[in-house]
């Protein structure tokens, strides 16, 4: 059947690092079980949390959480619910930025987790560029597959809102 | 779990604030919406265009029935969870006979063999059902050889034949006979059950293709004509002879639904408030009733069950796995 590319998006990156069968429901817009008390605890993090900033930048696919501008410099922040998944939070947030500089903007990145009341810092580096390039190709790769990558018990199925669907 | 909120009696339906409330002559009722899943409305009752937006923004459905308690429709807010993909596939399946045909096979063979298991389990417990257990197995060998939706309709038609015979002998009350399946409307008391619980069924396998990526407007057994809905028909006959036709039996074998729950009239035989009340009370438990899914390690009910079978069909559309309908182990 013939398909429509989806575009890269920072969602996509994210779910990259946590499951590639995820990316290819997700960019087949097989979205998981939007009950999944999971999902409605990070959808009420998202709406309640940082209510005095500027909520959601929107540039080209992508949405930014929130932002703000401080000595001249834009601050990106995305905002999760648990450190847990750091690596995939990071690469996100990183591949935001990018999309930042390739319009030339230059911007510094902010992890907040308001419930553990933490912050970490996202800088863009040689080494993070070379890896977001290689994790677009990939992604690119997964969603042309015709059927999603067969699913493997991992760690994090125990909480997934896909679970259901998967081992159904 | 989202509750399913039931509606007997006439007023009026409106949104309240930010939930909903129920008003009668005297009475109010608030009911909180981010627990309900659906609604569903027996009772004549007074909508209006802000509670039809309030539902859809809070992805509701509202299934009425008519005063016979048959299915009459749904408000069906617009779909939320679009994938393009999937109602391609699915169209894709529809539209090659062959393809069409396999999965229509596998919700006969699913029903009938789910109806194997509820007689079974009356064999168990002395009834005598042995014949028609005979015959419904013969059945179930020809469910593979049947090259179109027709002659698989008819192999399903005899099927139900011999499984309603048996009813008799499961029930053994004289107010409830069987005689034959009699609809829209219903002559007797047993089949007036029947077509209530049936109506339910349906709507609830509707609410849960709602909150999938499949359109319930493209069925495999059941014909589609892109108006009505029929893919929550097909789903149904997996689950109506385990939770419908249990939930009957065994409200009628403790005699919580009697003679006395039924009304006659010029059009036949409706069941009183009381008896809908009582029926549903039992079915809602039934759905509450977990079982332990092994594949997925976690208890799931037999309402989740529902939406794990479409998942299923996700899957087999997909290319990813084939489609096997849920068998009851008991």
């Amino acid at each position: 059947m013939e398909y429509v590319m989806v575009p890269v998006t920072g969602t996509l990156i994210w779910y990259y690092y946590i499951c590639q069968r995820e990316v290819w429901l997700i960019g087949h817009q097989i979205t998981p079980d939007q009950s999944d008390s999971n999902i409605s605890l990070g959808r009420y993090i998202h709406e309640n949390s940082y209510d005095r900033e500027r909520k959601e930048l929107v540039i080209g696919h992508s949405k930014m959480d929130v932002f703000r501008v401080s000595n001249g410099e834009l601050v990106v922040g995305e905002v999760k619910k648990s450190s847990k998944y750091s690596q995939s939070a990071r690469m996100q947030l990183a591949f935001y930025l990018m999309e930042l500089q390739d319009r030339g903007i230059k911007a510094r990145g902010e992890l907040r987790f308001p419930q553990e009341k933490k912050l970490e810092e996202v800088v863009l580096d040689e080494n993070i560029l070379e890896e977001l390039g290689r994790a677009s190709q990939a992604i690119t790769q997964i969603l042309s597959l015709q059927r999603p990558p067969e699913p493997k018990k991992i760690n994090f199925c125990k909480n997934c809102a896909y679970a259901e669907f998967c081992w159904a | 779990m989202k509750k399913t909120i039931y509606i007997f009696s006439d007023g009026e339906l409106h949104r309240k604030d930010n939930t909903l409330c129920f008003e009668k002559e005297k009475e109010k009722r608030y009911i909180p919406i981010e627990d309900t899943g659906e609604i569903m409305a027996f009772g004549e009752i007074n909508i209006n265009k802000r509670l039809l937006e309030f539902l859809s923004q809070k992805e509701i459905l509202l299934h009425y029935f008519n005063h016979y308690g048959y299915y009459m429709g749904t408000f069906y807010p617009r779909e939320h969870l679009n994938s393009g993909f999937m109602i391609l596939k699915q169209a894709e399946h529809y539209m090659d006979q062959t393809l069409r045909l396999k999965i229509a096979i596998e919700y006969i063979r699913g029903g009938g063999k789910n109806i194997r298991q509820v007689l079974k389990y009356y064999q168990g417990r002395g009834r005598y059902v042995g014949d028609k257990l005979e015959a419904i197995e013969k059945l179930l060998l020809d469910i593979d050889q049947q090259q179109d939706i027709p002659s698989l309709m008819a192999v399903e038609g005899n099927i139900r034949s011999w499984y309603y015979k048996g009813f008799d002998d499961i029930i053994c009350d004289t107010n409830f006979v069987f005689e034959e399946r009699s609809r829209r409307p219903p002559k007797n008391f047993l089949n007036t059950l029947i077509s209530f619980g049936n109506s339910i069924m349906y709507s609830i396998c509707l609410s849960e293709i709602y909150k999938t990526h499949l359109d319930p407007r493209i069925g495999y057994l059941h014909a589609t004509n892109f108006r009505r809905f029929s893919l929550n028909l097909d789903v149904s006959e997996i689950f109506k002879p385990i939770l419908i036709d249990r939930t009957i039996f065994s409200l009628l074998a403790r005699k919580m639904i009697t003679a006395k729950d039924f009304d006659r009239d010029a059009n036949g035989v409706l069941l009183k408030e009381k008896g809908k009340k009582c029926f549903i009370h039992a079915l809602e438990e039934k759905l509450k009733t977990t079982i332990n899914h092994r594949d997925l390690g976690r208890p799931v009910s037999y309402r989740r069950l529902i939406r794990l079978e479409l998942y299923k069909l996700e899957k087999h559309l997909m290319g990813e796995k084939t489609y096997t309908p849920f068998i009851a182990r008991w």
